[in-house]
């Protein structure tokens, strides 16, 4: 998936964040087991945010065990087991890196070209059997993709609709965890906003790169249309990160009302950590240009 | 929106009820089918059924009564049938509303307008076009009460404000007393050294 969903860690109890984990673990061994070896490592911390909000709506209990795991074979970790039913979190994560590898396809850089080549193979099939099971899901994605390539392609639209695809793909995914039409409604709203979250996060931090490399970028047409000049070095203008401030504080804020009206119980420590603090925290990394993609703050760049 | 079942019959009440008797009647069934009467009960998940659907129509009823009293107060716009499009708004209707909207030719769009597609756009969740009409609307006349608070609240938004936010988060940092004992020594010192005082006694 994408990765800016995350926990702020230093915020966490320590209990929480070995359930927080354990949900991690848990989707990682669902993923080897119904998808193949391989799809785990693609496996990010949004799904772990998918997949308690997926246990909070159907007030679910966590089944937990003391399980090894391939990435730490030396010390036994919590592990949430099958009992669980972690299934829809792992074929999301499935269903949405396939078209983020055939999207990578298309990409100019060299490196993650390669890095699609050597893993589709591995997901056609993981694929297939996601797209069995949740049919409609999967055709709405699919449909949210090519809107993205079109907007891509047409290289004009501003921040609003360039965030539609990616927003709707989330409506998409959160509004199937519903089970009245107002929980329905609300948590499609819930996805939308976090979608355009993530849009905007991903377009700040690939920004300098695409303005390297001449791609599209939301930001470069807000910067065309305000008349800020700049040249990809050093750090971000503060009329873009202005701008993204407001954006970003503007879905949060729809956000966080889809979530205070859900009024989620279960694990809803962490799912308030990750909603009021993770999702800003991620953000504010990404501004600071710290961010690392594999959830592991660099030494000394934790901020409180 | 209760799953397509009449808020009105659900609860039992006519559809010129008072407020007053569809709370009694609310109050009445909230008696006879609450969950904790028909614990152990095989009953149990049909009251819990039931409940849920009580509750849904009476938040229904009571949204509607409140949005048509505020109906009373709105502003119109002379160029086309806002009432319409408030009620295509309001119902969830929002391509239609759109459509009507977009219909308006450009010269003839006036606050209403501009508030109603702001409206438009929040419902879509393009929260920058949204913005960017509601300021409009509120400068296009700022005494209407309903734009500047549609204005003020995004504006609560894009300062960061997300209501639910627990107490006590991102907010005990600079606020230690040590550091503030400190602080202040560190003042008086500066003061003594160019002749002043601070804290007198010390």
């Amino acid at each position: 998936m994408f990765g800016y969903i995350r926990a702020h860690k230093a915020y966490l109890r320590m209990y929480e964040y070995e359930i927080y984990r354990s949900v991690y673990c848990g989707i990682c061994k669902d993923m080897d087991r119904r998808f193949g070896f391989v799809t785990r490592f693609t496996l990010s911390y949004d799904a772990a945010f998918l997949a308690l909000v997926d246990l909070s709506v159907r007030k679910k209990k966590l089944a937990v065990k003391n399980e090894r795991c391939i990435a730490h074979p030396w010390k036994k970790t919590m592990c949430a087991t099958c009992g669980s039913d972690l299934s829809y979190a792992s074929s999301v994560s499935v269903l949405l890196t396939y078209h983020k590898l055939r999207d990578d396809l298309a990409d100019k850089g060299f490196k993650k070209k390669l890095a699609a080549y050597a893993l589709l193979p591995f997901f056609k099939k993981a694929y297939r059997k996601a797209c069995v099971r949740y049919k409609p899901l999967s055709e709405k994605i699919s449909e949210a993709m090519k809107m993205q390539v079109a907007i891509e392609k047409d290289k004009n639209a501003g921040i609003d609709q360039a965030c539609e695809p990616t927003a709707l793909m989330m409506q998409a995914v959160f509004g199937e965890l519903g089970k009245s039409a107002r929980e329905k409604a609300l948590l499609a709203r819930f996805g939308y906003c976090l979608g355009r979250y993530i849009y905007v996060t991903d377009a700040l931090d690939d920004l300098k790169k695409d303005i390297a490399q001449g791609d599209y970028n939301p930001l470069k047409i807000y910067m065309a249309n305000n008349g800020i000049e700049w040249d990809g070095q050093g750090k971000f203008p503060k009329q873009i990160t202005d701008f993204c401030d407001v954006t970003i504080n503007m879905s949060l804020g729809a956000l966080a009302d889809c979530y205070v009206a859900l009024d989620m119980k279960r694990f809803r420590d962490i799912l308030d950590n990750i909603v009021y603090l993770g999702l800003k925290y991620t953000y504010d990394q990404v501004k600071q240009e710290k961010f690392n993609k594999r959830n592991k703050d660099r030494k000394g760049t934790t901020t409180l | 929106m209760t799953n397509g079942k009449d808020p009105y019959v659900v609860l039992g009440v006519s559809k010129g009820a008072t407020e007053d008797e569809v709370k009694a009647a609310y109050k009445e069934l909230v008696k006879k089918y609450h969950p904790d009467q028909y614990q152990n009960n095989p009953l149990q998940d049909v009251a819990n059924e039931k409940m849920a659907e009580i509750n849904e129509a009476y938040d229904e009823i009571i949204n509607r009564m409140r949005n048509n009293e505020y109906q009373s107060t709105y502003s119109s716009s002379s160029y086309f049938d806002s009432a319409n499009v408030r009620n295509l708004i309001q119902t969830g209707n929002i391509t239609e509303a759109d459509n009507i909207l977009s219909g308006v030719s450009p010269t003839q769009r006036d606050a209403e307008w501009y508030f109603l597609k702001g409206s438009v756009c929040y419902k879509r969740g393009w929260f920058n076009e949204a913005y960017d009409n509601f300021s409009r609307a509120a400068s296009l006349n700022p005494n209407n009460a309903e734009y500047s608070a549609a204005l003020n609240q995004m504006n609560n938004q894009r300062g960061g404000q997300m209501n639910g936010m627990p107490s006590g988060y991102y907010q005990n940092r600079n606020q230690d007393a040590c550091n503030c004992c400190c602080d202040l020594i560190c003042l008086d010192s500066c003061c003594e050294c160019m002749g002043g005082d601070l804290i007198p006694c010390c």
